[in-house]
């Protein structure tokens, strides 16, 4: 028999959980640093170089490296980063002053254009906003200078643990007091098989979470201690991505491309950038607010549709798509941002939401972050207090830095959209005026995924959306199914092991969800992992089902289900997408 | 009196395991830098010959421990005799290979002592007076020391390739060899081994398979994999899938084509309700001929089929499987 078939006959989707009355080894350390992205490799660099500038002048008090350590669920570093991207160079040169040398930049942007787009035609904005202009920055493939950066991390004598993911944090009361490692060698049943190894007690001084937007630790953490009480909700953008060869001398090396308008209505925000770079090789990808009213939407088809607009199709034409990947980045901006310290944790980057959504940009704040926290952890270390009284100084930290300085100035930017396009280039340009204050100080904001409608709500044939509903069919050339550009992430994962999209009842899915908002996990999925199988046994027909072995870890399903169900965990370390060179 | 060392080679239906020489050249450099005295010991039943092949290595003494209740190996017999022998001859160490036999017992031994076992090592290191046993943490990423702070014996398992068996030393004459009768008292083995049978590793090797039927989504049922069987054993082809079947437990999972699964390049693939993505192409292209079958006049899987027959397969199938009979009958 079937062991995934229950006595009823239906089929039973087995969750992954933390295995119970394990003996567990343990380890100490001083600093655990969660995610191995620009925000925790800054972070790990920047303590390093402060550690050994205190040991070269202080003989007698010498603080250890050895205890710092970093994990990343990725199986080498830099295989789960995935950017546009463009570099802003501010904090790498306060890191590394030099790093211009020896990074592996791509190419300096020497050329911007915005359009906007109607379905067939385009309108150039006369001057480029001054968000958009990004002279002076870099072309990169953040998977190759995350890769660099760590190679730094790891010269400098700290220990990066690739393969190993956080899979919970441990507490004592108000303290965090370290992080538990994936259990390894776990079957579809959550049982133990023969090549099993329980994850690893790392006992920490202080952990830092650097996980990336939406970061299970963080979102346990932030539950945990109710860190969101005070903030405007947090709200998301889904990013797809594709890498593309094309023709030579359509588009120089460093000339960036902005668009808004077509594919989206003026009901939903977002759009596209088209970065050139080295060897006729282009990034191009669209964000997507998951913000949209209508269920069906589907970020990945929204990309295709884009494609397929006259002044993409063009550039593209001849060229061949060769990689492709998805991420989510959180919106939300200053007002959203949670407190960033506390007792035995920090939290970085995109998992802390530094991110500036009105230039697109959070690698040189995520590196920003890091470099902070790091100062922070440095005197911990110093005066040995790991408690909030020291670590707050972080918090502070940020906030005398730029850091706040440029988030301040767009703090309301997101939340000027939420009614639509037209509005939202009012509040965008009433702010710009004012300091980023427009109408009032504090913009309110809600969360993205209770903007959806219901069926019963929108056009059965999806109105003015009609052209973004349902999953794309592609055309093998310029446009993709998702299937196949899945395919062009390298993702990977051990396949016997339980479902790491924990679906905390799936009875809603298959009674409530599929009726009122058609199941639109299998839409804003970048990766097909969530599918409806016909199921004559089923309320409606149709039964969930998980494909988890696609998943590209993008966190869009823990971020945008309607009924907040789902909770993305990491499974299995090593697996996930392969964003070589994205 | 110097403490005493004990390698326990490991033996199965009469033949000496290799790993019991890196044990034995484990124990070997042991005694060499402590200066303990180091003994062999081989568990069996009529296992003698094993006694005398290890007796040529440089060891002070070794003992054939013997029971007929010792043939076949139960984890219950062994850990019983090895309990009773440990208990008398107080061994200061005790080293084992990290073998499947050893690791199916060890731990009901040291349970049974109330000791504990520092398994899976891959060096030592001897620390002032304290001995240190190698693990390897985080996929051998770090490496820990441990030792052990509970009364002798110490029980460590070294992992495959931790020592060269090569290595191990000879003794100048052969060591005296001490047989040792063990009495396991009736009602001690609870175990009941049946006939000892090889899992193959892959119940099918679909790389070889000449003729490969392959069955997709549009299968619709579990009990519907039956009907791709039978075209399958008509045609003396294999059957396989596609992810979703396998995933779903209608196949097992050695049989799964496609970038999760095996790569094939069989003189015909027949695909039946396969639709075609890139994942499942990417494990079947290199077949000489593919023949697809499907309703969805789209499905990709045409792009690359020599013949393409759109259809219900639950309408093509049972005659076709007729047909491959009675040409097959014919000649």
């Amino acid at each position: 028999m079937n062991p995934r078939k229950s006595v009823a006959g239906l089929f039973m989707l087995v969750f992954r959980k933390t295995l119970e009355g394990i003996e567990r080894p343990q380890m100490p350390a001083d600093v655990v640093i969660v995610g191995g992205g620009p925000a925790g490799m800054a972070c790990a660099l920047r303590l390093s170089q402060l550690i050994d500038r205190h040991n070269a002048s202080n003989p007698d008090s010498q603080l250890s490296k050895e205890n710092i350590y970093v994990l990343d669920k990725a199986r080498e570093i830099g295989q789960h980063c995935l950017s546009g991207a463009l570099l802003d160079p501010r904090s790498m040169r306060e890191l590394l002053p030099d790093f211009e040398k020896e990074a592996p930049l791509n190419s300096s942007v020497n050329k911007e254009a915005v359009y906007f787009l109607t379905e067939n035609s385009k309108l150039k904005f006369p001057i480029t906003p001054p968000p958009l202009r990004d002279h002076g920055n870099y072309v990169i493939s953040l998977n190759r200078f995350v890769k660099w950066l760590g190679s730094k991390v790891e010269a400098a004598g700290i220990t990066v643990f690739t393969g190993f993911a956080g899979s919970e944090l441990r507490f004592d009361g108000e303290r965090v007091t370290g992080v538990l490692t994936d259990d390894k060698g776990v079957d579809k049943q959550n049982q133990p098989k023969s090549n099993f190894e329980p994850g690893y007690e790392l006992q920490a001084k202080i952990v830092i979470l650097a996980e990336g937007t939406r970061g299970s630790l963080t979102k346990q953490l932030i539950n945990k201690f109710d860190l969101a009480k005070d903030c405007n909700p947090q709200t998301y953008g889904q990013g797809v991505k594709e890498l593309w060869e094309i023709p030579s001398e359509r588009i120089a090396p460093g000339e960036v491309i902005y668009t808004m308008g077509w594919p989206l209505t003026s009901r939903e925000y977002g759009g596209a950038w088209i970065y050139g770079g080295k060897d006729n090789v282009v990034s191009l990808g669209f964000v997507t607010g998951l913000d949209y009213p209508d269920p069906r939407l589907d970020p990945q088809r929204m990309l295709q549709e884009f494609k397929r607009h006259p002044f993409v199709a063009k550039l593209l034409e001849g060229g061949k798509m060769i990689r492709y990947g998805a991420k989510s980045l959180p919106y939300g901006g200053w007002w959203a941002i949670p407190p960033v310290a506390g007792n035995g944790w920090m939290i970085l980057g995109d998992s802390a939401g530094f991110l500036n959504s009105q230039r697109l940009k959070g690698i040189h704040l995520a590196i920003k972050s890091g470099m902070l926290a790091a100062e922070t952890a440095f005197d911990a270390m110093k005066k040995d207090d790991f408690s909030a009284a020291t670590l707050g100084a972080f918090q502070q930290r940020v906030e005398s830095s730029w850091i706040k300085e440029e988030l301040w100035k767009v703090r309301n930017f997101h939340q000027g959209f939420e009614h639509g396009f037209w509005r939202g280039m009012f509040h965008a340009g009433i702010q710009q005026l004012t300091g980023g204050r427009g109408l009032r100080n504090r913009y309110p904001g809600t969360a993205g995924y209770t903007r959806m409608k219901k069926l019963v709500d929108l056009p059965a044939n999806g109105g003015a959306e009609a052209h973004l509903i349902g999953n794309a069919k592609g055309d093998g050339k310029l446009t993709f199914d998702k299937l196949t550009d899945l395919y062009h992430s390298g993702t990977k994962h051990e396949e016997d092991q339980p479902a790491h999209l924990v679906i905390h009842d799936t009875d809603i899915c298959n009674s409530r969800c599929i009726r009122e908002y058609g199941s639109p996990c299998q839409h804003f999925c970048p990766a097909n992992v969530y599918e409806m199988l016909d199921d004559a046994s089923a309320p409606n027909g149709k039964r969930i089902s998980l494909n988890p072995s696609n998943c590209v870890h993008c966190k869009a399903c823990d971020i945008h289900d309607p009924y907040q169900i789902v909770t993305w965990v990491p499974p299995e370390g090593g697996g996930g997408p392969n964003y070589d060179g994205m | 009196m110097p403490e005493k060392i004990l390698v326990v080679v490991e033996q199965r239906e009469g033949k000496l395991n290799r790993a019991s020489w890196e044990t034995l050249v484990a124990g070997q450099s042991i005694a060499a830098e402590t200066g303990w005295i180091l003994g062999a010991a081989v568990i069996g039943s009529g296992v003698a010959s094993i006694a005398s092949e290890i007796a040529g290595k440089r060891v002070a003494k070794v003992y054939d421990l013997e029971s007929p209740a010792l043939n076949p190996y139960t984890p219950d017999a062994f850990s019983a005799g090895l309990k009773q022998f440990l208990s008398s001859n107080q061994p200061k160490l005790v080293l084992m290979p990290h073998t499947y036999q050893v690791r199916d017992f060890i731990p009901k031994l040291a349970t049974a002592m109330g000791r504990t076992v520092i398994s899976d090592c891959v060096g030592y290191r001897k620390d002032g007076e304290k001995l240190l046993f190698t693990r390897q943490m985080f996929q051998g990423k770090f490496a820990a020391d441990v030792s052990f702070s509970c009364d002798a014996p110490w029980f460590v398992t070294f992992q495959n390739g931790a020592f060269r068996g090569d290595k191990v030393e000879a003794g100048a004459s052969a060591a005296p060899v001490e047989t040792v009768d063990l009495q396991i008292a009736a009602g001690t083995v609870r175990n009941q081994p049946q006939e000892i049978f090889k899992e193959a590793k892959q119940a099918v090797d679909l790389t070889q398979a000449e003729i490969i039927v392959s069955v997709g989504r549009g299968i619709k049922e579990q009990k519907n994999i039956e009907l791709a069987k039978q075209l399958a054993g008509a045609l003396g082809g294999e059957i396989a899938a596609s992810r979703p079947i396998c995933d779903s437990g209608w196949l097992p999972m050695d049989r799964q084509i496609g970038s999760s699964g095996q790569t094939v390049a069989p003189k015909l693939y027949l695909a039946l309700g396969i639709s075609g993505a890139i994942q499942h192409i990417v494990g079947m292209k290199g077949a000489r001929a593919v023949i697809a079958v499907n309703k969805d006049r789209e499905a990709p899987i045409f792009e690359i089929a020599d013949v393409a027959v759109v259809g219900n397969l639950f309408d093509i199938v049972p005659p076709l499987i007729e047909e491959v009979k009675k040409a097959k009958a014919g000649t």
